[in-house]
């Protein structure tokens, strides 16, 4: 023996996982989704992941040679932000959109703050957040098979149906790594499996999303469907969200009932975005607000330290506590009650909303008919076969949303009221009522629906606009801009040609399909 | 089996297999022994012998220095060499008496071995008293003052501390594989200072074996059950222990009376036994002397001031320089700078690592993931506590709860940034606590 042994405080020993180990799992994890992104999009995803993931591990470097640093890339943290962002986004972006938005993750959220552990953002979100804002066309323009297309969450939103198989199996439009449901699971399992995560993020997560969207869809959209939660649960990039993003152990709270909070909050605003939102997807902005919100969670969430309770230590002896309600189902149940919350208020306002609806439909219905003494709907109308007709007959912008008749005191027949939607609007669709008698006379419009430009596109809501149709007899009316002089010239609203052409369209439209209805011209 | 558990833990590497199965073996020392006048907590004993007296075994050789105290007794028959600061395993030298081994170990008349019936409440604790026993896990509490609560009949369990959940270590084990009876005897003693109290073998199932052998000898003993409790780090610290056990919780301004329970260790209640039955003093002790870096790893009955080195050697030497041996076990054990110290009472085993692989963790920033947390048996936030202490703020590591930390090593154990938790929180700890002296 010679000289002095080593000389440390306790412990003397150490778990085998490091900061370098637990990244490398995060990678292990993330290599299915991975895979099935560059099977799904080729050449282009794997460049995109190459660029993002060189170019996060040079730009810390840089960093760190320049600020006179301790070198950190070789634990691996910057490689699992690269490969994050790179799955966030689409394929079909130029490739200057994943060198910004690698140097501004790594750069300005991580590496400005203090490096790893110190961000209080996910770098990678941050940088996704920052390129949708920056480049919202190329940041949403996504493909499959190289065809153009909408994301499934699109669809879904807009109320068409979707394939859960695809989703579920990630063959489907989206980013390079969120489509594949099936693949990000995988890696879940992995890292739950490996004790890298623990459950209560992604699960209280997902499931408040699906909660949510029942609720939603049972009061909302007509009755509970299966199809919708399912949608909302695998499409998007709530899976890749709920289990990659929202558990990156800096930007999440460290508390375990913390977590469980978290995973509730994110649920929450993801769901509220998607279905009220403007944007389909809802999921980068929910988590990069919870992560501002961590250190308050974190504050509200501390462990109780062991030992007797105030009151137990008070009365000198400890009871065993009966905890009749454990603290994550207290929460559920919270989840719960909120949601049913929100469904009871649309549940309430409900019939209100629709009675307001309805009289102002007849008052419109009126206005454009005045010598009619009651409505009726006319049986048989379908308002998909109507849009067919009307595309036959060369009207493309158009659909027809309604149609009643139009009778006098005696229930005699006098017309139609035909309610038409132009999807020509400047400002999205337009729906209004015209009001058309036996023998094709316009009596007039009325707008139900209306959001064109104020000052110019909203003044075809102004009598002298709207009076120009009335008492017409013509086939189809046109718009003119140096002044009507034929009976069917209308005068195109100053600024607003495209609004103009919108509405006349669909009056001629209107015209078009009650003539069809009266068996006139169009079966000539 | 007990069905419940304390929140938090781990479950490190046990390393018992190396020495589980090596049977006790009395080791007789060779060189002088060395009696550290400190090696229990509380104040320390005043030497009764002076240089050239001549000693016999079991001889009381210092005197408890006050009520929270413990006598010393020689292990060896000779003679008083010096009384002179030494070296001890903690790194601090300590006034202690040196005496030269004679080789004949000539004992002194044991003391009278009393009868049931006048082995009154008074007469168990002057015995346990005067054979010097202390708490033989580690922290070296006077085991007397231990059974002196307020009131006796307030206390429902006598806890046996048979948890043995540091890694490594199998000296307690052994005994309870080997010497059973003396630790039911020794519990039944204990037993009759407190006429409420049950008496709780509490042991992890990973010893099958002692859970076994123990159910079988207390199956007609009305007062004494055994506990087999799901094995996990740190098991056997005293507030986990009474609420695995019990389900009653202290924290850290209680004392286990509080909820009227005594806490014990194996080889304390042993001692226990021999002083009542046998007549005679703790001077010796099981030490398992293990780790990679020994050739023979083994279980050893060693005479106290015991040089620790005999240990080795009677383990077969060394198998390379070890880079650390710990005195204890890896968790809560300490680093021993030179192994040419005595065996005191409270060292439980000798362990020797061929690589410190704690030397070699490079600590980098906190990620944040919330190990510590998920593990602390105190239900504390090691990562917030340790940034308040190295930022000296003592006022908000109090509010957070830092007195609660325990010490055993969890979250320093699982830290994947390798961050010396424990040793920044423990620091602050000792300063607070020396504040409050002051």
């Amino acid at each position: 023996m010679t000289g002095l042994l080593n000389v440390s405080a306790s412990p003397h020993v150490r778990d085998k996982k490091t900061t370098t180990s637990i990244m490398g799992d995060v990678i292990i994890a993330l290599l299915p989704a991975t895979i099935v992104g560059i099977y799904n999009f080729k050449l282009d995803a794997l460049i995109i992941i190459l660029l993002c993931i060189a170019t996060c591990v040079l730009t810390e470097g840089l960093f760190q040679k320049i600020a006179k640093r301790k070198y950190t890339m070789t634990d691996l943290s910057a490689v699992v932000t690269g490969l994050l962002l790179a799955l966030n986004l689409p394929s079909t972006v130029p490739f200057y959109i994943p060198i910004l938005g690698s140097v501004f993750a790594i750069l300005v959220v991580k590496q400005l703050f203090g490096g790893i552990g110190q961000n209080f953002m996910n770098p990678a979100l941050a940088a996704r957040c920052f390129l949708v804002i920056s480049f919202t066309g190329k940041m949403t323009d996504f493909t499959y098979d190289a065809v153009s297309g909408p994301t499934p969450l699109a669809l879904l939103k807009s109320g068409e149906s979707v394939d859960l198989m695809d989703m579920f199996l990630g063959t489907t439009a989206g980013t390079i790594g969120e489509t594949s449901a099936l693949a990000l699971l995988l890696g879940g399992v992995y890292l739950l499996v490996r004790g890298i995560i623990s459950y209560r993020i992604p699960f209280f997560y997902i499931a408040t999303v699906a909660v949510y969207a029942a609720i939603y869809s049972a009061t909302s959209l007509g009755g509970f469907s299966l199809e919708y939660v399912a949608g909302h649960l695998l499409g998007g990039g709530l899976m890749i969200g709920a289990i990659f993003m929202a558990t990156d152990y800096v930007t999440s709270p460290a508390t375990p009932k913390g977590q469980i909070v978290f995973g509730i909050f994110l649920g929450l605003l993801t769901a509220t975005f998607r279905i009220f939102g403007g944007s389909a997807e809802g999921v980068s902005y929910a988590i990069i607000l919870g992560n501002l919100l961590v250190p308050m969670i974190e504050k509200f969430t501390m462990p109780k330290p062991f030992g007797p309770s105030k009151k137990d230590k008070a009365k000198k002896e400890t009871k065993e506590k009966n905890e009749i309600m454990p603290n994550t189902v207290k929460l559920f149940l919270i989840t719960l009650v909120s949601g049913a919350l929100l469904g009871l208020v649309y549940a309430v306002t409900k019939d209100p909303i629709a009675e307001q609806n309805e009289k102002k439909q007849q008052e419109a219905y009126m206005s454009v008919f005045e010598t009619a003494d009651s409505f009726e709907e006319l049986e048989g109308f379908d308002s998909e076969e109507a849009g067919k007709i009307l595309e036959d007959g060369g009207f493309n912008g158009s659909d027809i949303s309604g149609i009643v008749i139009a009778l006098d005191s005696n229930k005699e027949a006098l017309g139609y009221v035909v309610t038409v939607v132009s999807h020509e609007g400047y400002g999205g669709d337009i729906e209004f009522s015209v009001g058309i008698s036996a023998n094709g006379t316009v009596n007039g419009i009325e707008f139900l629906s209306i959001e064109e430009t104020a000052g110019l596109g909203m003044n075809a809501t102004k009598d002298e606009f709207k009076s120009q149709f009335t008492g017409k007899q013509v086939t189809a009316f046109v718009s003119t801009k140096s002044g009507a002089k034929a009976e069917n010239e209308i005068d195109a609203l100053t600024g607003a040609t495209i609004t103009t052409d919108a509405v006349t369209g669909s009056v001629n439209a209107a015209i078009y399909y009650c003539d069809y209805l009266e068996g006139g011209a169009g079966n000539e | 089996m007990s069905k419940r558990t304390f929140q938090g833990g781990i479950h490190p590497y046990e390393g018992k297999e190396l020495t589980e199965d090596k049977e006790i073996r009395p080791l007789l020392p060779k060189s002088d022994l060395v009696y550290p006048l400190s090696q229990h907590i509380g104040a320390p004993a005043t030497p009764v012998v002076k240089k050239g007296d001549s000693v016999l075994v079991g001889q009381l050789i210092a005197q408890a220095g006050g009520f929270v105290s413990a006598n010393i007794h020689s292990s060896v028959s000779g003679t008083v060499k010096c009384i002179e600061p030494r070296m001890t395993s903690n790194g601090v030298k300590v006034n202690s008496i040196v005496i030269e081994n004679d080789g004949e170990y000539r004992e002194v008349d044991a003391a009278p071995v009393l009868d049931d019936h006048k082995l009154t409440k008074e007469v168990i604790r002057q015995k346990v008293k005067d054979a010097g026993i202390v708490g033989m896990g580690g922290a070296g509490f006077p085991t007397h003052v231990k059974l002196t609560p307020q009131n006796d009949d307030e206390i429902d369990y006598v806890i046996v501390n048979c948890a043995e959940c540091e890694p490594y270590i199998t000296s307690d084990y052994r005994r309870m594989i080997e010497e059973p009876e003396k630790l039911v005897e020794g519990l039944k003693i204990v037993l009759k200072l407190f006429p409420n109290a049950q008496g709780i073998l509490a042991v992890e199932n990973n010893k099958p074996k002692a859970v076994k052998v123990l159910k079988e000898l207390v199956e007609s003993e009305e007062r004494i059950v055994v506990q087999s409790l799901k094995t996990k780090y740190p098991q056997g610290a005293e507030r986990q222990l009474i609420y695995v056990t019990t389900g009653r919780k202290i924290d850290s301004s209680m004392l286990p009376a509080h909820v009227g329970c005594v806490v014990n260790n194996v080889d304390t209640i042993v001692n226990i036994y021999r002083a009542i039955r046998e007549g005679k003093p703790l001077t010796e002790r099981v030490v398992t002397v293990t780790g990679d870096a020994v050739k023979e790893p083994g279980n050893f009955l060693v005479k106290l001031g015991t040089n620790c080195e005999e240990l080795i050697e009677a383990a077969g030497g060394f198998v390379c320089e070890p880079e650390k041996v710990i005195a204890g076990g890896p968790m809560m054990g300490k680093a021993m700078s030179d192994i040419h110290v005595p065996s005191t009472k409270g060292l439980s085993a000798l362990l020797s690592f061929k690589v410190d692989e704690v030397a070699k963790c490079e600590p980098s920033n906190c990620i944040r993931c919330g190990r510590c947390i998920t593990v602390c048996p105190g239900r504390v936030v090691p990562s917030v506590l340790a940034k308040l202490a190295e930022q000296g703020n003592e006022e908000a590591f109090l509010a957070n709860n830092g007195m609660e930390c325990c010490e055993c090593g969890c979250c320093s154990y699982v830290c994947p940034a390798k961050r010396p938790l424990t040793q920044v929180i423990a620091g602050t700890r000792k300063q607070i606590l020396a504040n409050k002296k002051k």
